[in-house]
């Protein structure tokens, strides 16, 4: 009896979990076993490996058993997002592009091929705590980061006008992707250095790849403070691979910090709910500048 | 305690101090040694992103000065998921607050659990506190 109780108590205190944190709340159905979630507020860039199912009927987790197919329009593309009668979004905050966290053909931090400069401006950034992220004084969450920042994330795919939006809900940030058959990015002269650079997209079968160059130098692409130079030159492949999974892959290739390309990822779950664990599915409003006060703090250190 | 209530009432305290996210990082802004209890009554509440922020006057039981100080907490999306709701904490209301102190010194702090003293209710408050690695 006494077990009996202790797995009950222990399944209470899981849901509970589920219920105050993040990243323990959506973790697909059917998520492959090489995903581990982490989240940007639990492990910087590794992410962790804590990421778990909410249990049966947990808040915003997807239903128990595996997970429906993936969604396809009528006209066979795949649906990156919501379908008729199934609100939710994309529960970015669950993973990362190193290892322990995300896929498991990930890079450890070690392996990571930085430049000399760029690893001791890393490492520095390390010793001073995240005092230094831009994100932290609600700077926009540019490049890849805006997958890893909470709030959720909608892909909206408007094939007749050639393009598709990610909007999500961390600042109301959006990104557009160019759809356009032949389209080429702008010269560097014509370029303005900016948070989500200009994004070209294309389909490979079932996966929509986007190449964007462009960027400003004025955000950390990841929490924990990878640096990255105007040269940056991110591909990003978004694979639906069931209906309650995303797979994320991104290829990070900056001539300025690395020495060559590198490559992760990690799947990103469906969340059936509102953010904040209620019924609905719709993504809020966050801004994160509106009652800022930390910023005041870190000056004053 | 019978062992029933033991794992009970350990799984919902480990529920709530579970670390939460927070748009900077914990060692950003708060001493991890600089633990603090602070008990004192409300005198504002800010139920906004990124952060609920409560205000609470506490008074020096040695030199009776009065100090405002103003805590942090998860995001409103984060802290109702832990049983927040806008209305449980009112001004006036008496409070027993524990978290941890900004690197700053001042009276600024991260708010880890509050209790209501007229209830006797304990709430995890969304600390981003003890998330592991969370530099790396």
């Amino acid at each position: 009896m006494r077990n009996a109780w202790f797995g009950v108590s222990v399944a209470i205190g899981v849901l509970a979990l589920s219920m105050t944190t993040f990243e323990a709340q959506a973790p697909a159905a059917g998520a492959q076993p090489a995903a581990r979630g982490g989240r940007e507020g639990a492990a910087g860039d590794q992410g962790g490996a804590r990421a778990g199912r909410a249990g049966r009927g947990g808040r915003g987790a997807a239903p128990a058993g595996p997970s429906k197919p993936t969604p396809r329009w009528p006209d066979g593309r795949v649906n990156l997002s919501q379908v008729p009668g199934v609100k939710g979004f994309w529960n970015v905050m669950t993973g990362s592009p190193i290892a322990p966290g995300g896929l498991s053909t990930n890079l450890t931090l070690d392996q990571i091929p930085f430049q000399d400069w760029a690893r001791a401006l890393y490492e520095y950034r390390r010793t001073r705590g995240g005092l230094d992220d831009p994100h932290a004084r609600c700077q926009p969450a540019g490049g890849m980061r805006v997958f890893t920042v909470p709030n959720g994330l909608e892909i909206i795919d408007q094939p007749e006008l050639n393009r598709i939006f990610i909007i999500g809900g961390e600042n109301r940030d959006w990104r557009r992707i160019a759809m356009e058959p032949g389209r080429k990015h702008p010269s560097e002269d014509d370029l303005i250095p900016s948070y989500f650079g200009d994004s070209i997209g294309h389909w490979e079968g079932d996966t929509l790849v986007v190449d964007t160059v462009g960027y400003n130098e004025k955000f950390w692409f990841i929490r924990g403070g990878l640096p990255h130079t105007r040269f940056m030159h991110l591909t990003e492949r978004f694979t639906r691979i069931n209906f309650d999974t995303l797979r994320y892959e991104v290829t990070i290739d900056d001539k300025g910090a690395y020495t060559r390309p590198w490559s992760g990822g990690w799947d990103i779950p469906w969340q059936y709910t509102n953010y904040d664990g209620t019924p609905g599915g719709e993504i809020h409003e966050y801004f994160c500048i509106d009652n800022e006060r930390d910023a005041v703090e870190f000056a004053g250190k | 305690m019978n062992v029933r209530a033991l794992c009970l009432s350990s799984a919902l305290l480990l529920a709530m101090v579970a670390p939460a996210v927070a748009h900077h990082s914990f060692a950003a802004e708060y001493d991890s040694n600089k633990p603090i209890k602070l008990t004192g009554a409300v005198t504002k509440v800010e139920w906004t992103n990124p952060h609920v922020y409560f205000y609470i006057d506490v008074r020096d039981e040695k030199t009776g000065k009065v100090t405002n100080w103003a805590m942090e907490m998860g995001a409103p999306a984060v802290i109702q998921r832990s049983g927040w709701k806008r209305t449980s904490m009112k001004i006036g209301d008496l409070l027993v607050v524990e978290g941890f102190q900004a690197k700053s010194g001042r009276p600024h702090g991260n708010a880890r659990t509050v209790t209501l003293a007229a209830t006797g209710q304990r709430l995890g408050a969304g600390s981003s506190f003890g998330n592991a690695n969370e530099q790396q």
